[in-house]
């Protein structure tokens, strides 16, 4: 049996930097598993953090007005747009999940866009007509770009012990293109992610990303580090948000997601996202420059930054421990890290010098051609994605009413997302296969503790 | 669906053929599909995320015909919006603004819904919830009381208020969480049902009481429930949605309606120009529906219906408004107070709040008053100064004066900007003449 070996793998969580002094609180946990588990801060916040996290929140929650209106604060959506508020597609700060079927349109789903080449900073290139993200939505007087509609092939997958698992697979239509035919074009489905903990992720040092690619991983693991542009610094840096961690910072992830999924522009994206085949869309009226100011900018970035990561539950259960040891032992860690430490954050210093579990490496790895959108995005490939966090994984059926999961939303719980597991992941994926039932239920009740 | 040909075969060679089978497909490329396009149905709105997504969605389920565009508008954008030519190319108007409703009415902005609506009260108490001509129909309603947590009022040693006279109770001083009247939007019509309630001289004399023993919350009213909990606010002054949210989102608090209690419907209307008078109709009907009603018990949204016969199938302990005000509850008139609700609130703002220290100092006497109380002093006069109001229930009736507030539901006035001067000097010399009595009496 190999799963000896795979119990040494786990090991490898423990790098040295866990030994370094941490802060003893815990106060980017928060014990509630309510509804609104994604939603809480960080204990010990003082009033004015509180005040500057409520308005963060309140930017979070907003619904973005056609410009000009009395509140100036608040208009300035478009000219092109996915949705009204950033809440659309990341509810209760959770997770979006896909249409249904293809009548059912994408409430927090979006497409993004590209074509062969490069933009001049290494990144994807942007659609000449379309642009970087499809925008069903427009303002009066501009044509939206169109409808992205999800239909649905089935497959089946037989498990070890014969249960048998329905996965379902997306496949985009689109329809009533706004700007004529899409030609050659890539594509990304993108469900909206949970939002909580990122200040924390952020505050991983980029040298811990460094040394956990360069770590020597068994069954043919190896994640990397995306390089991509950042804005602010005019410079080549580690990626590590955004789903092909695509995006250096919080900071550019927020001020990218505003433009792209809302068309509202800040100083770090001036321009409105219209394409120069977009007339109307260039030609219609703003919310001032940029539409959100820095200091509304710097409220979101503070919101996402302290949003508290839900504590575990029932961790000492023996199911669950016999699940988090399998986890390990099934290889599921050397991506999926347990515990990650914080360095110094230089603005958001509660975020600094804590162990965390992210269950994550921030690195992006090849996850085989199943799961593959061909589109690559900076040095992540068509193949790769970024491994997302598995923290507060056992509370989404309870904040969002429903357990989807990967990027496009097309596993409709934990056991169909293992099972998509391929390319760098399909060692550790066929162990699961494998897997006696009760050793199974194991590992998902661990999965559920988190 | 389709479902893979069954395999009785189970191992990786099973899986690698269903996943690899799948991988072809992704690789193709999608498909620009021309079919004909659902038509647009343009619905303003102010409403929060969750309730437009549920509405969207389930709308759109049930008349795939239509597509609904939702534009978000606060309700003084909104009237703009309406009142220009072409309106905007709007075809419904739904939010919770009567009063933009009214003023769409009186431009004759909005044309007749013309939907069923049978079994739908049009009143519910002392309160037409529905326009009487069927140019606004009501959609949902709200509640108007207290949110609080049970321990912290255990731990003062105060009963879970019954109506709002228990409110002026000493124990809860610095305890409850008022929302200002002039920042968060649903709050005029608080004060209007304690002075409908209990008369204009006594009703503003409580709110004097209530104003000096609170917490203000200055924005978002959802923020009410956030100040309640221990260490914070024992018990806040909400409307019942952002509250039952909250329970039901496993917060640890309770929510009463107040003996006097109030309601704040949200209505629906078609506009006069609608370029899809059909699908307005279809929207305001889906509204209108037991399926649409239903909607509005999901956990976020928590809302209360105004078709009656849906309340059967909603949670146990769903507040029935229709069965309290059938036991008597709900006489407050909205209709009555629509007209002075910005004027009731400007005038709070002047007697009791004056900014946020002007509110610490309010507090403040308050304090002295109810120590020097404790004492055994009669204070009665001192409480006069601090609860009679400028203006008299008659004069605020002024047909000129509540057009002038009117004016600035939809913009500010110089003129109106010297009669709030006026009352805040007013409460000023009474907060002056309070503090030079108490120092008299050494309180």
């Amino acid at each position: 049996m190999r799963r000896a070996a795979f119990l040494a793998g786990a090991g490898l969580c423990l790098l040295p930097w866990l030994a370094l002094p941490v802060a003893a609180d815990e106060a980017h946990l928060v014990r509630d598993a309510s509804r609104e588990a994604y939603s809480l801060p960080f204990a010990g916040l003082g009033e004015y953090e509180l005040e500057r996290f409520r308005r963060g929140r309140g930017l979070f929650r907003q619904a973005w007005e056609v410009a000009p209106a009395r509140d100036e604060d608040s208009d300035g959506l478009g000219p092109l747009y996915n949705r009204l508020t950033c809440a659309g597609c990341h509810p209760g700060n959770g997770r979006g999940r896909a249409p249904q079927g293809p009548d059912e349109r994408m409430q927090s789903m979006l497409v993004r866009l590209s074509v062969e080449g490069r933009d001049p900073h290494g990144g994807p290139l942007p659609h000449p007509v379309y642009g970087e993200q499809f925008n069903e939505e427009a303002i009066p007087g501009v044509p939206g770009e169109g409808r992205a509609a999800v239909e649905w092939t089935y497959s089946e997958v037989v498990l070890a012990d014969g249960e048998r698992v329905e996965l379902r697979r997306p496949r985009l239509v689109f329809k009533e293109l706004g700007y004529g035919p899409l030609g050659r074009f890539m594509h990304s489905m993108r469900v909206g992610p949970p939002v909580f903990g990122l200040g924390l992720l952020e505050a991983v040092p980029q040298a811990t990303l460094e040394a956990l690619a360069a770590e020597a991983k068994p069954d043919g693991v190896r994640g990397r580090v995306n390089r991509v542009w950042s804005v602010e610094r005019g410079e080549t840096v580690a990626g590590r948000f955004g789903l092909k961690a695509n995006a250096p910072d919080l900071r550019q992830q927020i001020a990218s997601a505003m433009l792209g999924d809302l068309g509202i522009t800040t100083t770090l994206f001036p321009a409105q996202n219209c394409t120069p085949a977009q007339t109307a869309c260039r030609a219609a009226p703003d919310g001032g420059q940029p539409e959100l100011m820095n200091a509304q900018l710097g409220d979101l970035e503070f919101y996402f930054a302290h949003l508290a990561v839900p504590a575990r539950r029932d961790a000492d259960a023996p199911q669950v421990r016999q699940g988090e040891a399998l986890f390990g032992a099934l290889g599921c860690a050397l991506c999926h890290r347990p515990a990650l430490t914080t360095g110094a954050h230089e603005r958001f210093p509660r975020l600094s010098k804590r162990r965390i579990e992210p269950y994550t490496d921030l690195l992006v790895h090849d996850m085989g051609e199943g799961l593959a959108d061909g589109r690559p995005d900076y040095l992540a490939g068509g193949r790769e994605w970024r491994t997302p966090p598995l923290w507060g994984l056992g509370l989404l059926e309870r904040v969002n009413g429903h357990g989807e999961l990967l990027h496009d939303g097309r596993a409709r719980n934990v056991l169909e997302a293992v099972l998509w597991h391929g390319g760098e992941a399909q060692a550790a994926r066929d162990r699961v296969i494998r897997l006696p039932r009760a050793e199974r239920e194991a590992l998902l009740a661990f999965l559920r503790s988190l | 669906m389709g479902v893979a040909t069954p395999d009785v075969l189970p191992g990786r060679r099973r899986v690698l053929a269903a996943l690899g089978g799948g991988a072809l497909l992704c690789g193709l490329a999608p498909l620009a599909r021309a079919q004909a396009a659902p038509s647009p149905v343009v619905v303003l709105t102010s409403y929060p995320e969750e309730m437009m997504s549920r509405f969207e969605a389930a709308f759109e389920r049930a008349h795939p015909q239509y597509r609904l565009q939702l534009r978000w508008r606060r309700p003084s954008d909104a009237l703009t919006d309406l009142l220009k030519p072409g309106q905007d190319g709007v075809d419904v108007y739904w939010a919770a603004s009567p009063r933009t409703f009214e003023r769409l009415k009186e431009t004759k902005a909005l044309q007749t819904l013309g939907i069923d609506l049978s079994g739908l009260p049009a009143k519910l108490g002392g309160t037409r919830i529905s326009d009487v001509d069927g140019l606004f129909v009501a959609t949902e309603l709200a509640g108007y009381g207290y949110v609080y947590a049970p321990a912290e009022l255990a731990r003062l040693g105060v009963p879970v208020p019954q109506d709002w006279r228990d409110l002026a109770d000493p124990r809860l001083a610095g305890r409850i969480a008022l929302p200002d009247p002039s920042r968060v939007g649903f709050a005029p019509v608080l004060v209007d049902i304690v002075l409908q309630a209990y008369g204009w001289e006594a009703g503003w004399a409580l709110w004097s009481e209530i104003a000096g023993l609170s917490t203000l919350i200055r924005s978002g009213g959802g923020r009410v429930a956030e100040e309640v909990g221990p260490g914070r606010a024992a018990i806040g002054l909400s409307i019942d949605f952002f509250v039952a949210a909250a329970i039901a989102g496993g917060a640890p608090l309770r929510f009463a309606y107040p003996l006097h209690g109030g309601i704040n419907p949200a209505h629906v209307a078609l506009t006069a120009g609608a370029p899809n008078p059909a699908g307005g109709r279809a929207f305001a009907a889906f509204l209108l529906s037991e399926e649409g009603q239903r909607l509005l018990a999901a956990e976020d949204i928590r809302k209360l219906p105004v078709r009656p016969s849906v309340y059967a199938t909603l949670p146990a302990g769903y507040h029935d408004p229709f069965a309290a005000a059938a036991a008597g509850g709900y006489a407050y008139d909205n209709e009555a107070g629509r007209a002075r609700l910005t004027l009731v609130a400007t005038l709070f703002a002047q007697m009791f709040i004056q900014g946020e220290q002007g509110h610490e100092r309010y507090v403040a006497l308050w304090s002295r008053i109810h120590a020097a109380e404790r004492a055994g002093r009669d204070l009665r006069q001192i409480r006069a100064l601090l609860g009679t109001p400028p203006l008299s229930e008659r004069a605020a009736a002024d047909p000129a004066l509540l057009a002038l507030f009117r004016e600035r539901f939809e913009g500010e006035s110089a003129e109106l900007e010297r009669i709030e001067v006026g009352w805040q000097w007013e409460a000023v010399k009474a907060w002056g003449e309070a503090e030079r009595r108490l120092a008299a009496l050494g309180a």
